[in-house]
């Protein structure tokens, strides 16, 4: 037995494949870029003057350091998804930053500088309302947490808790806010929403309460949206009903003053909740009495509150967003407002006075393509002559943060939109300008030999050309020294390489941007904002003509569907370069359901998109006479499936000739039982070189290559560990034939399914045996082939065979894809994204149903691996090394013009982008290929020849002559 | 070097050699015969035949009997030759085992190019077998004996597997099949 695991060993050894990259490969082809996600908090470092450091924590769950100079990331900390690891608030006290993380379960403080955890502790359960540094003379050594019951203090120092208090009559009054003044009073702010509020004090020292007052409110609902303390614990609130300001003092008023806005000269605008802002730049002082009344979208006051008085000290009309900032002693506010069509002026004007700042004018120009100015962060200083200066950071709509330095430098962008791709592709780039001139000379029809001469003239005068600035280029580069000669990649110098290993990445967001990146050296090449795109909107993008058709440019399609209304809308668009396409997509009055690309082109060698609708009714895009022409030849060939997962039915469609549709197969799974989770089909660009398998007999086993083979996966509804399971059903597309069904008994999801050739792989977590485990079905035809020339899902009268094998897994799974290339002819991987961060490719070799339990001389013969039930991670099959791909969400695999390369694109929070070479690199040469060593042995090869040929000569002369 | 028909070659010579006696001197080209370089030394005086030596030659009748014999069998042995390597070839088949490495595939190109090459110059074995009155049997027992060298490499490329007499060695030439109908479609979005 010892003998034989020795062998199986030895056998895997030398049959796998060994791919790791060397250590002078890093970088070389693969590049990752780490995002952080949409902000929610974002600090300025501000205890020492010269700090480079903002902190960021975003809707992602991820707390991040970014260095203000650059950009790049110090350090980051992604915590759990979902609501678990929700960071409810950021707090900042020197060195220390302080966050709740998931409604209040945890309060953590971490180190900013080198971004460690300093200290962690679990709070008392309770949902989580608010947070407050509190400090007492000058000094800030507490920090108060305020939930629906309770309310804790907590030393900053460690993290212990000082006291914790219920509050008074929680289950009625709803507390929202905590403030300090800091004269060692922590004041408890509660709400009945339309009755009174409620103020409770409680003593910094032991938790003891001093002070319960409740006060009329019967026109406020929230606290928080519209209530801020001002000046010398001063509660001030704003109604837009009775448009007027309330006050009241924490510590002496019993009873709140109405201040109408319209005797301070004000009206609000129409419809807008107004909004105050304050500000406590020191939390051991009171908030400062200068606040921000915001009025309308563009319309904001500085206020000053002056002995009980509210004076109005600078009307910002129109401005769009304000922040303070607090450098020092000082304290300014920065206003932007806008200045033309494409550019915004911040600037900065004294808090106390409301005057302007000289020489603080900062302007920011407003791409087309990046949105509206969401939030405005302000980085103040203090300069060498004590004038404040200033850095702001910008938050557009699209979640991109801009960097920018007086007076308008744009010092840095994050397009931070990337951290949340929602559907991407890969588009081959152009060939470049004269190639793709010299193309369309030979792409156009002829017309006559005359004018074919002329353009065949032409076309060599603007080779020349190219050739003549190409030469000008150099020469004027060469003068220049190296450092200045860029070697960067713009739109205009795009072009395809030798093996068309660089294409164009098209990434759609969640945001509703669009972005076009080089897939060599990851920089974005050009960027589109899509404005007014649905919070939950479902993108589909598709590519309906490739570069390949030369005077027609690229173009593709993303189809944009709200899941409210069911309404789509088309943005049609080139790839290439980003701009939106002059062609008129169809206006679709109808909710759309799903979409089919058919391999039909039109004149214009754009492939016909059908879209359907909720009455099964089919339109066609491009709907030009030759298409629709085209579409009714081929009605009674066009087939399309439906699944409907909240009722459980799959139904098949045939296309009419005047486009409407037909009902051809049906069928329900029952949503009481289990429900549809996912449909895969085959993808479209795949090529199967191999139509079997060999045995070890030489004989053949063809496989079952049905390209409308569907893999509908199930999920039961019961969740009990004994009774759930995961069901698989093969159904023809066409037919609706179910081809195979399989169910695993105790398993549950999340299920991950890759589905192409002949075979279908899924993942699932065993409930009885508490693990993760890999099942594979192939699908074979038999010893001969029914039809070798056309496949046809009405005519299959023979089941095929199913075999089907399961392995333990070691690991749980994010996502999983299969390389992909150009011909089929390199064996397959399985690219698996890890939990951990990182990519395997694990070769499907181990994924094989006729690995055999015993060993026969036929099986070896086959370079069949013998059966082992549980699949090993090597460390060597990790195609991203030490580049951990955080929350892989998706892995997009696209072949490149070698054979033996697969193009690899990883996408979550971050983005990683890779080769892979499955069967090794057969079709060329290594990198370390010593072309010296060759070349120099063949030139003396060459060079012994020739004087061993003279030599001869003389010596036969030689000869003769004796 | 030491044929009958060299020593005839080397008669003539001498021959050459008398005709030129008279001249001063001569360059002898034709090296290494003793007898010639003997008559050349013996050929300062007038070389006088001795009695009985004729020019012509006398025909040996007796020595033509078995000479015709000996070429029937030289013929035989000739068409014999192929069917004589077959058991060398076997021993050698036996030896270098079903294994596809170098050795073993020299021996089957060379097992399988020699027959070729003869059954290529049939015409020129047949010439050669032309004095043979069995001529005919023996060039069929000739092109028995090759066919049956190159039957020996063929089948021995069958069993190390080389002949494309497989369903799978013609795997690779079967496209891929032709879609009828054209499918599409998905979850509802």
């Amino acid at each position: 037995m010892a003998k034989l695991i020795l062998m199986c060993l030895k056998f895997m050894v030398l049959c796998s494949t060994v791919e790791a990259v060397f250590e002078d490969q890093v970088g070389k082809f693969d590049w990752r870029q780490q995002y952080v996600g949409k902000v929610r908090f974002s600090h300025f470092d501000t205890h020492l003057q010269s700090s480079k450091k903002v902190l960021l924590a975003t809707e992602n769950n991820v707390f991040a350091s970014l260095n203000t100079r650059t950009g790049e990331l110090l350090w980051r900390h992604v915590d759990k998804i979902g609501p678990e690891g929700n960071i409810d608030a950021l707090l900042q006290h020197g060195q220390d930053a302080l966050l709740v993380v998931g409604d209040g379960r945890l309060l953590r403080s971490w180190e900013i500088n080198v971004g460690g955890l300093n200290w962690e502790i679990v709070l008392d359960s309770g949902s989580f309302q608010s947070a407050c540094l509190i400090g007492q003379q000058d000094i800030v050594k507490h920090v108060a947490v305020l939930k629906k019951t309770v309310i804790s203090l907590h030393y900053l120092s460690n993290g212990h808790q000082k006291w914790i208090e219920n509050l008074p009559e929680s289950d009625t009054v709803d507390y929202q806010a905590v403030y300090s003044g800091g004269n060692g009073d922590v004041y408890a702010l509660g709400v009945v929403p339309h009755s009174h509020i409620a103020i409770v004090v409680y003593s910094l020292e032991d938790g003891e309460i001093i002070k319960q007052i409740s006060v009329e409110a019967p026109w406020l609902s929230n606290i928080q949206a519209s209530c801020a303390v001002i000046g010398q614990g001063m509660l001030t609130c704003v109604d837009s009903a009775t448009v007027s300001l309330y006050m009241l003092d924490l510590d002496a008023q019993s009873e709140m003053t109405q201040i109408p806005l319209q005797s301070l000269g004000l009206d609000v605008t129409p419809g807008f909740q107004p909004v105050l802002v304050s500000t406590q730049p020191n939390p051991a002082q009171p908030p400062l009495s200068e606040f921000f009344l915001q009025l309308g979208p563009e319309h904001h006051l500085l206020l000053q509150l002056n002995d009980g008085q509210i004076v109005t000290l600078r009307d910002f009309k129109p401005a769009m967003l304000v922040s303070f900032a607090t450098t020092g002693e000082k304290t300014v506010a920065a206003v932007m407002s806008p200045k033309n069509m494409t550019a915004c002026t911040i600037n900065l004007f004294s808090a106390e006075s409301g005057r302007r700042l000289l020489d603080t004018t900062l302007i920011f120009n407003m791409d087309p393509n990046v949105g509206k100015p969401e939030k405005l962060y302000v980085q103040a200083f203090l300069k060498k002559d004590d004038s404040v200066g200033y850095r702001v950071m910008v938050q557009t709509e699209d979640h991109t943060l801009t960097f920018i330095q007086q007076p308008g430098r744009v010092m840095w962008t994050r397009e931070e939109a990337l951290s949340d791709v929602v559907t991407m592709e890969m588009v081959d780039l152009p060939l470049t300008g004269t190639q793709a001139e010299l193309e369309g000379e030979f792409g156009k029809k002829a017309d006559g030999l005359f004018s074919m001469v002329l353009k065949r003239l032409s076309s060599q005068l603007i080779l020349l050309q190219a050739w003549i600035g190409h030469l000008w280029k150099l020469f004027y580069d060469a003068r220049k020294p190296r450092s200045q000669v860029k070697n960067d990649v713009t739109i205009e110098n795009l072009s395809r390489d030798e093996f068309n290993l660089q294409k164009m990445m098209v990434m759609v967001t969640a945001s509703g941007k669009l972005f076009g990146i080089d897939s060599k050296t990851g920089s974005i090449l050009w960027r589109h904002y899509l404005e007014n795109i649905p919070s939950n909107a479902a993108f589909k993008l598709m590519v309906q003509r490739n570069t390949a058709h030369f005077p027609h440019p690229p173009q593709c399609t993303l189809l944009i569907k709200d899941k409210d209304t069911g309404l789509a809308t088309l943005h049609v668009f080139n790839p290439i370069f980003g701009k939106k396409s002059h062609i008129t997509p169809p206006a679709m009055p109808q909710p759309i359901l799903q979409s089919l690309m058919l391999p039909v082109m039109d004149q214009d060698y754009a492939k016909v998109l059908l879209l359907v609708d909720d009455q099964y009714k089919v339109s066609a895009f491009p709907s030009t006479k030759n298409v629709l022409q085209q579409l009714q030849e081929m009605a009674s060939s066009i087939f399309f499936y439906l699944v409907d997962s909240s009722q459980g039915r799959l139904s098949g469609y045939r296309l009419r000739t005047d486009l409407s549709t037909e009902l051809i197969w049906e069928v329900v799974v029952p949503t009481e039982v289990q429900r549809i989770v996912s449909v895969k089909g085959k993808r479209p660009n795949e090529h199967v070189h191999s139509q079997g398998r060999v045995m070890g007999d030489r004989s053949v086993l063809y496989k079952y290559l049905n390209p409308n083979l569907l893999a509908v996966v199930t999920e039961s509804t019961d969740l009990h560990q004994e009774r759930s399971f995961v069901g698989i059903l093969l159904i023809d597309g066409v037919t609706g034939r179910i081809i195979h069904e399989a169910v695993q008994r105790k398993a549950k999801g999340p299920v991950h399914v890759v589905h192409s050739e002949n075979w279908v792989v899924y993942e699932y977590w065993s409930t009885k045996s508490r693990r993760n485990e890999f099942s594979v079905i192939e699908l074979y035809e038999g010893m001969e082939l029914y039809n070798s020339t056309v496949f046809s899902s009405l005519d299959r009268p023979h089941a095929p065979q199913v075999l089907q094998q399961s392995y333990i897994f070691p690991s749980s799974i994010s996502t999983m894809e299969a390389t992909l290339t150009e011909k089929g002819i390199t064996s397959r991987h399985l690219l698996i994204g890890l939990p951990s961060g990182g990519i395997l490719s694990l070769p499907k070799m181990f994924l094989d149903p006729r690995r055999p339990e015993i060993v026969t001389e036929q099986s070896r013969e086959e370079n069949l691996i013998p059966y082992a039930p549980e699949l090993l991670i090597r460390s060597e099959w990790f195609i991203n090394y030490n580049q951990t791909v955080t929350r892989v969400r998706g892995i997009y695999t696209a072949p490149s013009g070698l054979e033996s390369t697969c193009l690899v694109v990883a996408y979550g929070l971050d983005i990683y982008q890779t080769r892979v070479y499955p069967s090794k690199q057969f079709d060329v040469l290594k990198d370390d290929y010593d072309y010296m060593l060759i070349s120099s042995v063949l030139f003396a090869l060459f060079f012994a020849t020739m004087i061993s040929k003279r030599l001869a000569e003389v010596k036969l002369l030689n000869r003769a002559w004796r | 070097m030491a044929s009958p028909g060299g020593q005839g070659g080397g008669a003539l010579s001498t021959r050459g050699g008398g005709g030129a006696r008279r001249m001063k001197w001569a360059l002898e080209l034709s090296m290494g015969n003793t007898r010639s370089r003997g008559d050349r030394q013996g050929g300062q005086g007038d070389v006088v035949y001795p009695i009985g030596f004729s020019e012509k030659p006398v025909p040996d009748t007796s020595i033509q009997e078995t000479d015709k014999n000996l070429v029937e069998k030289r013929c035989w042995d000739v068409a014999l030759g192929p069917l004589k390597q077959i058991p060398m070839n076997l021993f050698i088949m036996y030896m270098s085992g079903n294994t596809i490495s170098i050795f073993p595939i020299m021996m089957v190109c060379m097992m399988a190019w020699r027959p070729i090459q003869a059954l290529m110059s049939m015409s020129a074995t047949f010439k050669l077998l032309e004095s043979s009155s069995q001529q005919w049997l023996q060039g069929l027992v000739y092109l028995v004996g090759n066919l049956l060298g190159s039957a020996l490499a063929i089948y021995k490329c069958q069993s190390m597997g080389l002949l494309p007499t497989h369903s799978s060695d013609w795997l690779a030439f079967i496209g891929p099949p032709e879609r009828m109908e054209i499918m599409g479609g998905g979850m509802v979005l």
